[in-house]
């Protein structure tokens, strides 16, 4: 085993030198000769679409690429002065914390002061420099109040802030990171980020984290490396990335950077601070509208009347609706959105019949499909024809644009091709011809996704309530639920809260209010074109 | 959803203490109830682990325990009511049936039947206290100096079965979502994908497994003979304990659960588990039946935690105050 103690000062947190590197029978290499050097106390951020090789660089820097998956590799990469393709992830561990996607799945004891000690005990650690360092990674984190409670009842941000302290607690100099805010709601992302900022500026930690939300992480980062396909496209600072990417690929560029370019203004800004100290005042123009609305008010897709719905949590039961009032007409499109726990999924749940509300009443006329967030869910068979046979099935594939894909594994499928498959099978045989159901109903259907295949399910539901459906999206992320729907309603501790136009709540505060909508503070101005058009007309005589 | 017999942290004297004091204390009602076989000193050593469980906040457990003990004790009286035919109070005669030939169902039998299903009751309420109040990190931390290999294998089955119930729930959940004209969901396709995501999901948490240094184990062990380091895994001290883990209620529940041990067995010599089920049943009361069955109630209250005394009023002179009563 190398001395750790003397390699955390031989190099550079993370340098990657010609790396290649091949998956077990892959066709192509998931990384082609990267080259990467992170300095001491930097904090960069990995951007780039869905399966351009982030999540496998990140691997490879903790060791788990080759050691855990196998594969083929060429060229170096050391951590602190180790060799991680010599050395194995346990031993690379003391240097480098990772911090994966999944939060249920990076925990392994039972409860979180357990989960805290085990790396330290796997070094054999003395019983106090254990004690001490759990504590002190702890309060570093904010969760002493956690240390005694067992991980199952612990909310998905809790549960990656205790994935983070394990990861920290060796005292690493690097630590990495893939999409750690991916399933946390906007008050939890943002506080996990800034969290990792002050970890990054106090404890000197390097940080190398890879995200989709770049609006979310840019202001915090002092470096940012596109990949593409393998290999590193960009790589320089947040200001020069957004240049880049306003050049070469609009769907990293960030709202703010969107609305500065839309609307001509220079340098485009790395964040709210930035693009407000650049605007100054000069904007008090009226907003625009956005997408007209489609509804038809005769027609109800679902009506919601007092609805409360009790659940077991642990020992005790909850109420975790309260009363909810809703009407959704056919043909609107309504973004659910609420804090983690807030009861956007149990709604939902509870209109598909899932869960039986212990008073008042939930219609929904013309049958309600819903997806929910795991599309792997729904999939089962090896052939899409199998998984929808017969006319209905073919009908229910047409209405998502897979009728082509009748003979292909469900497996091979793009991860949206996989979504759009599961609605349709949701769909299968609650349409009447092509006629939808009432009220199709989607889950979290963004988690993970890059900002092109959320343009994609963007059109899905225009489609889908264009054909007449209601559709209601439960959803953490404000970009998209401003782009696609024309209601919010935002779910309070079970309550509802507020229930507008998108342009009105998504405006309306801090949180749950979009870049553009912080930048500009205009009511009613919620995405860069709306927010471009207001400069361009304030910036008219 | 959880089980009812799964751990919950409490500042209880029970879950603070080592999991061998919590052994020593729970296993000696078990191995009472083995030992014995009176009724009384059954139901003695019954009433005592629910009280100990009921003191321990871990109420949810024994209910659950005590549906499920006395409905297998239930069906443990019918079957021996069924299957023996000795004993001289005749209750019916059932005729001649299958396989069991002439059925006569006695009052000896199903108080014999009564006696088997109550010892597994109690031995059933007694898992399930030491179920929902001892840490199984710090067992399985006691565990790994010993048996390296079952350890991992515990440590991923006690996180994968969590999360396969939560795969198969959404699962369930899933099937049901399913449109009227997709193809069904049949239980044999459910289990395939279920045991796919399992497959799936044991992956990740062995990576995990692997980035927090579990390979490392073998090389992190101080290599001391076996017996040391089965010494070392039961000392309330040693083991690997943290410092977080240290509890004053350990001496307290070793010593309870010697002297219930002791008592046992010199109450086993002296007659205290005077019964006969057969030809006719006879309960001994004895006195030392008697004793044995109120020291087994007394013990059920260890886990009882005493209020911590007030503070002395100003102005009397007194030792310093104490915010807790030390078991010492």
């Amino acid at each position: 085993m190398p001395d750790l103690a003397t390699a955390t000062r031989a190099g550079p947190p993370l340098a990657v030198e010609s790396l290649t590197y091949i998956y077990p029978d892959a066709a192509r290499p998931a990384l082609a000769g990267i080259d990467l050097t992170l300095a001491a106390g930097e904090f960069a951020l990995l951007a780039g679409r869905s399966a351009c090789g982030k999540s496998t660089l990140l691997r490879a820097a903790c060791g788990l690429v080759p050691h855990f998956h196998g594969g083929e590799i060429e060229g170096s990469v050391s951590v602190a002065g180790i060799d991680a393709i010599a050395t194995g992830p346990g031993e690379l561990a003391a240097a480098v914390g990772y911090v994966a996607q999944d939060p249920e799945t990076q925990v392994v004891s039972t409860t979180v002061a357990a989960e805290l000690e085990l790396p330290l005990e796997m070094r054999g650690a003395p019983a106090t420099a254990r004690a001490r360092a759990v504590e002190e990674v702890a309060l570093a984190l904010a969760i002493p109040h956690l240390l005694s409670r067992t991980v199952d009842t612990l909310s998905g941000g809790e549960l990656q802030r205790v994935a983070l302290a394990a990861a920290l607690v060796t005292r690493p100099q690097l630590v990495l990171l893939d999409e750690p805010t991916s399933q946390l709601d906007p008050v939890a992302g943002d506080e996990l980020i800034w969290l990792l900022r002050r970890l990054n500026e106090e404890w000197g930690v390097t940080v190398l984290l890879a995200e989709h939300r770049l609006e979310r992480c840019l202001p915090a980062a002092d470096r940012v490396i596109a990949m593409d396909t393998g290999a590193i496209a960009f790589d320089g600072s947040p200001r020069d990335f957004l240049t880049w990417a306003q050049a070469h690929d609009t769907a990293l560029e960030t709202p703010a950077a969107r609305l500065f370019s839309l609307a001509g203004i220079e340098p485009l800004p790395t964040g709210v601070r930035e693009a407000r100290q650049t605007l100054g005042l000069r904007s008090s123009a009226a907003a625009q509208p956005g997408r007209p609305p489609r509804q038809d008010p005769s027609a109800a897709a679902l009506a919601v009347n007092d609805l409360w719905v009790e659940l077991s949590i642990g020992d005790a039961s909850r109420d975790v609706l309260r009363g909810v009032d809703l009407r959704v007409a056919r043909g609107e499109r309504v973004a659910l959105m609420g804090r983690n726990g807030a009861g956007k999924s149990t709604l939902l749940r509870t209109l598909a019949g899932l869960v039986q509300p212990v008073r008042g009443k939930a219609e929904v006329p013309n049958g309600i499909a819903l997806l929910m967030q795991d599309p792997g869910d729904y999939l089962v068979r090896e052939r899409v024809g199998d998984e929808l046979p017969g006319e209905q099935g073919m009908a229910a594939l047409r209405t998502v644009g897979l009728e082509h894909a009748v003979e292909a594994d469900p497996r091979d499928l793009s991860g949206g091709e996989r979504q759009r498959l599961a609605l349709a099978i949701a769909l299968a045989g609650r349409m009447e011809g092509d006629e939808l159901p009432g009220l199709v109903a989607l889950d979290e259907p963004t988690r993970g996704m890059d900002r092109a295949r959320k343009h994609d399910l963007d059109e899905l539901i225009e489609r889908l309530a264009a054909a007449g459906a209601g559709v209601v999206v439960a959803t953490h992320d404000v970009e998209f639920a401003a782009g696609f729907a024309e209601r919010v309603v935002l779910l309070g501790d079970g309550v509802v809260i507020a229930d507008g136009a998108a342009a009105d709540v998504l405006s309306g505060g801090w949180y749950f209010a979009t870049e553009v909508a912080r930048v500009l503070d205009l009511p009613g101005v919620v995405t860069p074109e709306q927010g471009a058009a207001v400069l361009k007309g304030a910036g008219e005589p | 959803m959880r089980s009812p017999f799964a751990y919950v942290p409490r500042p209880g004297p029970l879950q603070s203490a080592s999991p061998g004091a919590a052994v020593a204390y729970l296993g000696a009602f078990a191995a009472v109830a083995f030992l014995y076989s009176n009724p009384l000193v059954l139901i003695a050593t019954g009433a005592a682990v629910v009280f100990a469980g009921a003191l321990a906040g871990a109420g949810t457990a024994v209910r659950a325990a005590l549906r499920m003990g006395l409905a297998l004790a239930l069906l443990i009286v019918i079957v021996n009511g069924l299957v023996v035919d000795r004993g001289e109070t005749v209750l019916l005669r059932l005729g001649h049936w299958p396989l069991l030939g002439r059925v006569d169902v006695t009052a000896e039998a199903l108080a014999a039947g009564a006696v088997i299903g109550l010892r597994a009751a109690v031995a059933m309420v007694a898992f399930a206290v030491y179920s929902a109040c001892v840490d199984p990190d710090r067992v399985l931390r006691a565990l790994r100096p010993l048996a390296r290999r079952s350890a991992l294998t515990a440590t991923l089955v006690s996180r994968l079965v969590p999360v396969a119930a939560a795969d198969a729930a959404r699962l369930r959940d899933a099937s049901r979502l399913r449109g009227p004209a997709a193809a069904p969901l049949g239980r044999a396709a459910m289990a395939r994908r279920l045991l796919a995501g399992s497959l799936d999901r044991a992956v990740d948490v062995a990576a995990t497994l692997e980035l927090r240094g579990y390979a490392l184990e073998s090389r992190a062990i101080p290599s001391v003979s076996p017996p040391k380091r089965f010494a070392a895994a039961l000392s309330p001290f040693g083991g690997g304990k943290s410092c977080r883990e240290r509890s004053r209620f350990d001496r307290r529940f070793y010593l309870t659960g010697a002297l219930v041990l002791v008592a046992a067995v010199a109450g086993k010599l002296a007659g205290a588990d005077g019964f006969d089920e057969y030809p006719t049943v006879e309960v001994s009361l004895a006195p030392s039946t008697l004793a044995l069955s109120l020291l087994l109630l007394c013990a059920g209250l260890a886990p009882l935690r005493r209020r911590p005394r007030r503070n002395p009023s100003p102005g009397a002179v007194s030792p310093p105050a104490l915010t807790e009563v030390s078991d010492a």
